[in-house]
């Protein structure tokens, strides 16, 4: 933790202030939120030193034993000097320090996983892969993903997600054996097709910026599911194209895709799904 | 599992709670201290404070006057089940695609063509007005379907369908007699134009 605090103040300065303001609002704040934070109920705020960097962090909060209560922003100051420079940092520090009771999802904290995928500054991102801006005028707001039924504060109800996953059956279909009865075995060529879709973490954060996915999540399989969808069909070696192609062509599953590419942009992976989909378009189209 | 369950139940307490009535910045029912404000109180200010419960603005940006606010949350079976997939229906899916790809492809030398050339053939002056009239008419029932799901207002889409139908039949109704009986679209807007 030493280490990241000295290299994120050298950095501090090469650093771009690189999300832009926050464009759609999803919340507004009251004036008066009930259970905020005073500044100096934090730790660090308590013995600034010369240079120190606070920055707030208004934090969606939604406790699921309190129904009655509405959610609320909460906000959170931080000395950035002593903080890692990811906003995953920040939500661990502030969990450890300030507030156990904030909920969040994490686990590989380098953006492997895909579990701490949440709303930050009005972008669907991991936490884990954004930089804290480092403009300490601005609040940095944190949100869960989305459109998403919330579980708690910041960690969104994935269950449809999964099962729209499950539903395009993402797994090697193959009847005939393996021609040296070991592995099936692929070209070059066919290998580089599943570059930029196998990368996929599944992190939701295309879904969930996707319009037409708010709307009709329950029949529209959304950005990420599509791409997975398209890894299989893609891959040389299913043996099941046909099916899965037919499986999809309906006026729901992929036609709700209007190119919007709110999923393209928001990739923290820096996938293009809507490249997949319009892969998978094309497909049907030229059946 | 328990992650599931434990918010759709108290979702349904929760929601009684943020009906449309809570989220909007009128006086309500479930705050009687507002509606009929204590005489004591009125006299003495006349601007009322509404208690910071009402002030809170609405929580979701667009929700204030929400058309189709989202239900509380049901899985269809099992978590662990994968979802359904819908029958193939290419005439619906791909086919229809590709049909309007087409249109909207074919509209582009169409719309040039007559102001291009400058002909003022009545076929082409009809292959215009077909395109567009289906074009649009794609268009449309592609908004209908996006807003209005059929598994939440079953009624209400099925009575835009027909008006769109109804809409279409008319407009085309209305540019064959255009066509037939007056200069026709190309001419209209080309007088329009020079106008």
């Amino acid at each position: 933790m030493a280490t990241l605090r000295t290299t994120s103040r050298l950095f501090t300065a090469a650093r771009p202030v690189f999300r832009a303001q926050q464009l759609r609002g999803l919340a507004t704040i009251a004036d008066t939120v009930t259970g905020a934070q005073p500044k100096d109920q934090t730790g660090t705020v308590n013995d600034p030193t010369k240079d120190a960097k606070i920055k707030t962090f208004q934090i969606y909060r939604w406790n699921p034993d309190e129904p009655a209560s509405k959610p609320r922003m909460q906000s959170y100051s931080l000395d950035l000097n002593k903080t890692g420079p990811m906003m995953l940092d920040a939500l661990i520090r502030i969990k450890n320090e300030v507030d156990p009771t904030l909920t969040f999802r994490r686990s590989c904290r380098e953006g492997i996983c895909g579990s701490c995928a949440m709303n930050i500054d009005g972008v669907n991102t991991l936490a884990c892969l954004c930089r804290i801006p480092t403009d300490t005028t601005k609040e940095s707001k944190i949100y869960p993903l989305p459109h998403t039924y919330v579980v708690k504060d910041i960690v969104p109800d994935l269950t449809q997600f999964y099962k729209q996953y499950k539903s395009i059956k993402p797994y090697l279909q193959k009847t005939t054996p393996a021609p040296d009865g070991k592995e099936y075995r692929q070209s070059k060529e066919d290998r580089k097709k599943l570059d930029g879709l196998y990368e996929c973490i599944l992190c939701a954060c295309c879904s969930t910026s996707c319009p037409s996915y708010w709307w009709n999540s329950e029949e529209y399989l959304g950005p990420a599911v599509l791409l997975q969808s398209y890894r299989w069909i893609a891959d040389s070696r299913d043996e099941k194209k046909e099916e899965r192609k037919a499986a999809l062509d309906n006026s729901m599953s992929v036609y709700r895709c209007h190119t919007i590419l709110n999923c393209s942009r928001t990739c923290p992976k820096g996938l293009n799904p809507g490249l997949a989909v319009a892969e998978i378009k094309k497909e049907l189209a030229l059946h | 599992m328990a992650s599931i369950v434990r918010p759709a139940v108290f979702r349904q307490s929760c929601l009684r709670l943020t009906t449309k009535k809570s989220f909007s910045t009128k006086p309500s029912s479930s705050f009687p201290a507002i509606k009929k404000p204590a005489s004591s109180t009125l006299s003495k200010n006349a601007k009322t404070v509404a208690p910071s419960s009402v002030r809170i603005a609405a929580f979701h940006a667009s929700g204030r006057k929400a058309i189709l606010p989202p239900l509380p949350q049901s899985i269809d079976g099992t978590a662990n089940e994968a979802a359904k997939i819908p029958p193939s229906n290419p005439a619906h899916g791909s086919y229809h695609w590709s049909f309007e790809r087409l249109l909207s492809v074919g509209l582009v030398p169409l719309t040039i063509a007559p102001f291009a050339a400058g002909s003022l053939n009545p076929m082409t002056d009809a292959l215009i007005c077909g395109t567009i009239l289906l074009h649009s008419h794609i268009g449309f029932d592609a908004l209908i379907t996006d807003y209005l799901p059929n598994r939440r207002v079953p009624k209400t889409k099925k009575t835009f369908d027909w008006g769109l139908r109804l809409a279409t039949v008319v407009v085309g109704v209305g540019l064959y007699e255009f066509e037939t009986n007056d200069v026709g679209l190309t001419e209209a807007i080309k007088r329009i134009w020079k106008a």
